[in-house]
């Protein structure tokens, strides 16, 4: 803008000087011609001419005065005649050759009166230059000839005198004329002038006007910057300070006088950024890359006159001046709001701990509640099994199921508390979805019935069976939504319906919709379905039960699947829910390539029980003798540690909290030793199911983790995943197939090669036939001897896949061990029964 | 002391004597100028007369130019006029010339510089009769200098010329 002015103010003066330049040259040109005119007027011969024409007219008549007195005079001097004659004749000659007489040349009247004058000196020149006698003799007749031409001569003199008068005119004219036009001239340049005073002191005027104005503006900036909360630093490129504003001085300490003119670095920038300000200052002067300067907000620290150093936010633009180009720093001093920051994230770390300490309260009291429940639930499950009247019957059916209720009462708070906290872990493995939707639909159809309700599922669309994904989640879900349905839905239908959509770039999405004509909900409660502790229409209560978590938490889980739920339902006339969450569909496994033959039948187990609970102890002892297996107990982890240093288990049930020492240094003791059980699977026993406890116990060498209660279903599932030859079903001590596991001799075969197998196969036959002459004779031995030689013998029995002689033979291990005589001598009596059976297996081939 | 005295009388006399390079002839033939008035060097009658020979005897100078009352470009042949005014010791400020017919002008003694005016007596080698403007005339390098072409020099530029005074 003011460039463009001043610009614009450029171009009218050079405009001006131009029309100057232009009205001087005029004038200086019309001042020349009026020098030549004058000059002219000067040098011209006009008056001189004029005198020599009259002077012409004089000589003349001198000439004939002298002419005439000589004719009176008797004797004559004739020199005077003569002289007067030859001026006469010099004038005419002049006349007649004179350049300054060309124009009066050419006048007729002139030339013809000079030629009548020059024949009359032509005829008088003989007689004036004759002897005096003759000249004196001729005097008369001259005299004649002289009055004739004295009318020419005069004649000559005025014609002349005219010519010139004109002449003299004319050149007045012409002087007139250029005094006027120089007279134009200088009033037009005056005039020029005038104007060019004006826009000048209209120019001065608006300079002055502008000064004022920057002086104005330069006076309000440093009000600006005086006042500025921010201090502000204005440095050269060599980081000298040019300016230091009130706001300044009052951060750093230094008053503006002392500051300014010198070097910004070593005035605010603390001792150990000074090297990396020193190398940027460096860079800008020779033109590198600049890291602060135009980058916004930059937080850091700087110091103080008396050398504090606190945090700083600034930021720095840079100018170009005349004087090269500035930085302008603003900055700020936010040692307070670092302060403040440092306060909220305390206060934020207080009330997470707080919150910890809340879901931690919540995670021991769930424990604390199941460890007791569990019991009394084994109880009640044991005191089932015993002999009953039918009303003790139903008394025990009705704890049960309380029990169970408040069981998952406590396990949904435990997994609210979970995915509250972040906790919430999600397990990827392969399932079916059919198998899945069809267990649930199976497990709600007796409550279906019981309502009068035809409750159905089925794909729309094309099936898709495996995934991956967490099945105990998608059970959960699916179980509530659909549990809510038969809930509510007396006399009417539900069905689900399942099918797979998705873009095709993306996840496929597996959608659940379940449809009931139930009571439905009005829009009020719809709005509210998915909040904690809601449980519908109070008056169902009694009726369905429920904590009013179950919706909150299917809602949770199927965030966690990266889902959503929602619900459309009117009132009287039914709801519909719909699931959806990405899938990841995998290919059906091979199921019959995996197992082998034989691993289909069953074979006891012995496992190693470490509870310090005794009535958990006990419930769990009966569920895993009552299901064939072998149980030792621990009443705590040392005990543990030291039986399974010497003692071979096929699985360790592993519980955390105990006395003396807890499950979790066990753990590490029995991985860390040598001892017999060193490679066993070790399954945790823990009521408190957190996810980072159980990363911890994972960490610390467990293979897996069971949440008490301890159900018969989920022990069947740990030892079908960590016992070889376990499916999950109950053994059988008499099945033939059970007493070898031909799978081991397949391995030993292959790893071996026939021919070496062969001797071991033998060395370990006479090995048994040895140990079963030895136990013929028990009395003969000591406990520990038997022991011993059965443990060792059981060692080799396991490496050959004879199943049924190693338990056979730990039994009398451990029976020896206890020194229990009746139970050993049971043991030895079955042992050739089971040798009988399993040594024509043992083949090399 | 006596010695001293004479020597500085010496001295002054030898100082105040005028000095020219020769004294000045009496001429023999037709006097062609009289130069009177403040002129130091004379010969005849406190004045200075000079015929042709005298003349030609100083300094010659020749001026080839035009002039305004002749036709075509002529060489002039004379004495400087300021060789006349330092050879007669001429001490005035004007010299008053004056012509046969008693027509007189006033040239004042700073147009007496070299290269400047001569009193010519040749016109193209020829000696000058009363009818061609002689025997005598002032010419001025007119051709050679603007500043000589004006009215006042033509004015001083007089013919038949026979007498000059010196005036304050």
């Amino acid at each position: 803008m003011s460039r463009l002015k001043s610009s614009s103010v450029r171009a009218r003066l050079i405009a001006f000087v131009l029309l100057a330049a232009i009205v001087l040259s005029a004038a200086i040109f019309l001042s020349t011609n009026v020098i030549r005119d004058l000059r002219l007027l000067n040098s011209a011969s006009s008056d001189n001419v004029q005198w020599t024409l009259s002077q012409t007219e004089v000589e003349f008549l001198e000439f004939e005065m002298d002419l005439v007195t000589k004719l009176r005079d008797p004797e004559p001097d004739l020199g005077t005649l003569r002289r007067e004659f030859d001026i006469f004749y010099s004038r005419i000659t002049t006349l007649r050759q004179a350049s300054i007489y060309a124009p009066l040349r050419e006048l007729p009247d002139f030339s013809r009166n000079l030629r009548i004058v020059q024949t009359f000196l032509d005829r008088a020149v003989p007689l004036i230059d004759a002897p005096d006698a003759e000249l004196i003799q001729a005097l008369p007749s001259l005299i004649d000839l002289t009055a004739d031409t004295r009318a020419n001569v005069r004649r000559l003199s005025n014609s002349g005198l005219n010519f010139f008068a004109n002449d003299a005119d004319q050149r007045r004219q012409a002087v007139a004329r250029t005094l006027t036009q120089m007279a134009a001239g200088v009033s037009i340049l005056i005039v020029a002038l005038l104007m060019f005073a004006v826009y000048l002191g209209y120019l001065n005027s608006q300079n002055i006007r502008r000064r004022a104005e920057a002086i104005e503006a330069s006076r309000r900036m440093n009000i600006v910057t005086g006042t500025a909360l921010d201090g502000v630093i204005v440095s050269d490129e060599n980081g000298l300070i040019l300016e230091f504003n009130a706001a300044a001085e009052q951060i750093f300490g230094h008053a503006a006088k002392d500051a300014i003119g010198r070097d910004l670095g070593a005035l605010i920038v603390p001792d150990h950024h000074l090297a990396a300000h020193e190398s940027g200052m460096k860079r800008i002067r020779e033109g590198g890359e600049r890291r602060a300067v135009g980058k916004g907000r930059i937080k850091l620290e700087a110091k103080r006159s008396n050398g504090e150093v606190f945090p700083v936010e600034f930021a720095i633009q840079s100018a170009q001046t005349d004087e090269g180009e500035i930085f302008v720093a603003f900055l700020r001093d936010i040692s307070h709001r670092v302060e403040a920051e440092r306060e909220l994230v305390m206060a934020r770390d207080r009330a997470l701990a707080g919150e910890k300490a809340k879901t931690d309260f919540l995670a021991t009291m769930s424990h604390e509640i199941r460890t007791p429940l569990n019991g009394l639930l084994g109880n009640l499950s044991l005191l089932h099994n015993t002999r009953l009247s039918a009303k003790q019957a139903s008394f025990v059916k009705n704890m049960d199921t309380s029990g169970k209720l408040l069981m998952s009462h406590i396990t949904d708070v435990l997994d609210i508390t979970k995915y509250d906290a972040g906790k919430l872990r999600l397990r990827s493995v392969a399932m079916n979805l059919s198998t899945l939707l069809q267990d649930i639909v199976d497990n709600q159809s007796g409550a279906a019935s019981a309502n009068d309700t035809t409750l159905e599922w089925g794909w729309i669309g094309p099936r898709v069976d495996w995934i991956l994904g967490d099945p105990d989640r998608i059970q959960h879900i699916l179980m509530n939504v659909i549990g809510n349905a038969v809930k509510f839905t007396h006399g009417g239908r539900v069905a689900v319906e399942m099918s797979v959509n998705g873009a095709p770039d993306a996840d496929p999405v597996l959608q659940i919709s379940v449809n009931d004509t139930g009571i439905g909900m009005d829009p009020d409660l719809q709005a509210h379905i998915f909040e904690d502790f809601l449980t519908g229409d109070t008056s169902y209560e009694r009726t369905v039960g429920g904590t009013g978590l179950g919706l909150g938490l299917a809602q949770r889980f199927v965030k966690a699947l990266g889902g959503s739920i929602e619900v459309e339902s009117e009132k009287g006339e039914g709801s519909t829910f719909r699931i959806f969450f990405p899938i990841a569909p995998i290919s059906p496994p091979d199921v019959t390539a995996e197992r082998r033959p034989g691993k289909k039948n069953l074979r006891p187990s012995h496992i190693l029980l470490v509870e310090d609970n005794e009535i958990n102890r006990v419930v769990a002892r009966e569920m895993l003798s009552g299901a064939g297996h072998k149980v030792t107990e621990a009443p705590n982890g040392q005990v543990a540690v030291d039986l399974a240093a010497v003692n071979s288990f096929d699985l360790i049930l592993m519980d955390i909290s105990m006395p003396v020492m807890d499950g979790r240094a066990a753990t590490r003791a029995i991985r860390a030793g040598h001892g017999v059980c060193a490679k066993t699977p070790i399954i945790a026993l823990t009521a408190s199911a957190m996810a980072d406890e159980q990363e911890a116990f994972l960490a610390d060498g467990m293979n897996n983790i069971l949440t008490k209660p301890l159900s018969q279903e989920s022990l069947n599932r740990v030892l079908a995943k960590h016992v070889p030859g376990q499916d999950g079903a109950a053994p059988d001590a008499g099945n033939q197939a059970s007493a070898f596991e031909a799978t081991y001799l397949d391995d030993l075969r292959d790893t071996l090669g026939v021919g070496a197998l062969k001797s071991l196969l033998e060395r370990f036959k006479q090995e048994v036939d040895g140990t079963l002459d030895f136990l013929n004779d028990p009395a003969g031995h000591s406990f520990g001897e038997i022991a011993s030689q059965a443990h060792r013998i059981a060692g080799s029995a396991a490496m050959f896949g004879a199943t049924a002689l190693r338990s056979a033979l730990i039994e009398v291990e451990q029976a020896a061990k206890r020194k229990d005589q009746a139970r050993m001598e049971g043991a030895i009596a079955v042992l050739p029964e089971v040798w009988r059976v399993t040594r024509p297996l043992i083949q090399p081939e | 002391m006596l010695r001293s005295i004479f020597y500085a009388t010496a001295l002054a006399a030898l100082v105040s004597a005028p000095v020219f390079a020769q004294d000045l002839a009496t001429p023999t033939g037709d006097v062609l100028l009289t130069v009177s008035g403040l002129v130091e060097n004379t010969n005849v009658d406190g004045t200075a007369q000079f015929d042709l020979e005298m003349l030609e005897a100083l300094d010659g100078e020749e001026i080839e130019t035009s002039t305004i009352w002749t036709e075509g470009t002529h060489t002039f042949k004379g004495v400087s006029l300021y060789v006349l005014v330092d050879a007669l010791g001429i001490t005035g400020e004007n010299l008053r010339a004056t012509a046969i017919n008693d027509y007189a002008v006033d040239i004042p003694i700073s147009d007496a510089v070299e290269n400047g005016p001569i009193i010519a007596y040749r016109m193209d080698g020829e000696t000058m009769s009363v009818r061609d403007k002689g025997p005598l005339w002032i010419i001025y390098p007119y051709d050679d200098d603007a500043d000589y072409r004006s009215e006042v020099i033509y004015s001083r530029s007089i013919w038949q010329l026979d007498r000059v005074e010196a005036l304050e």
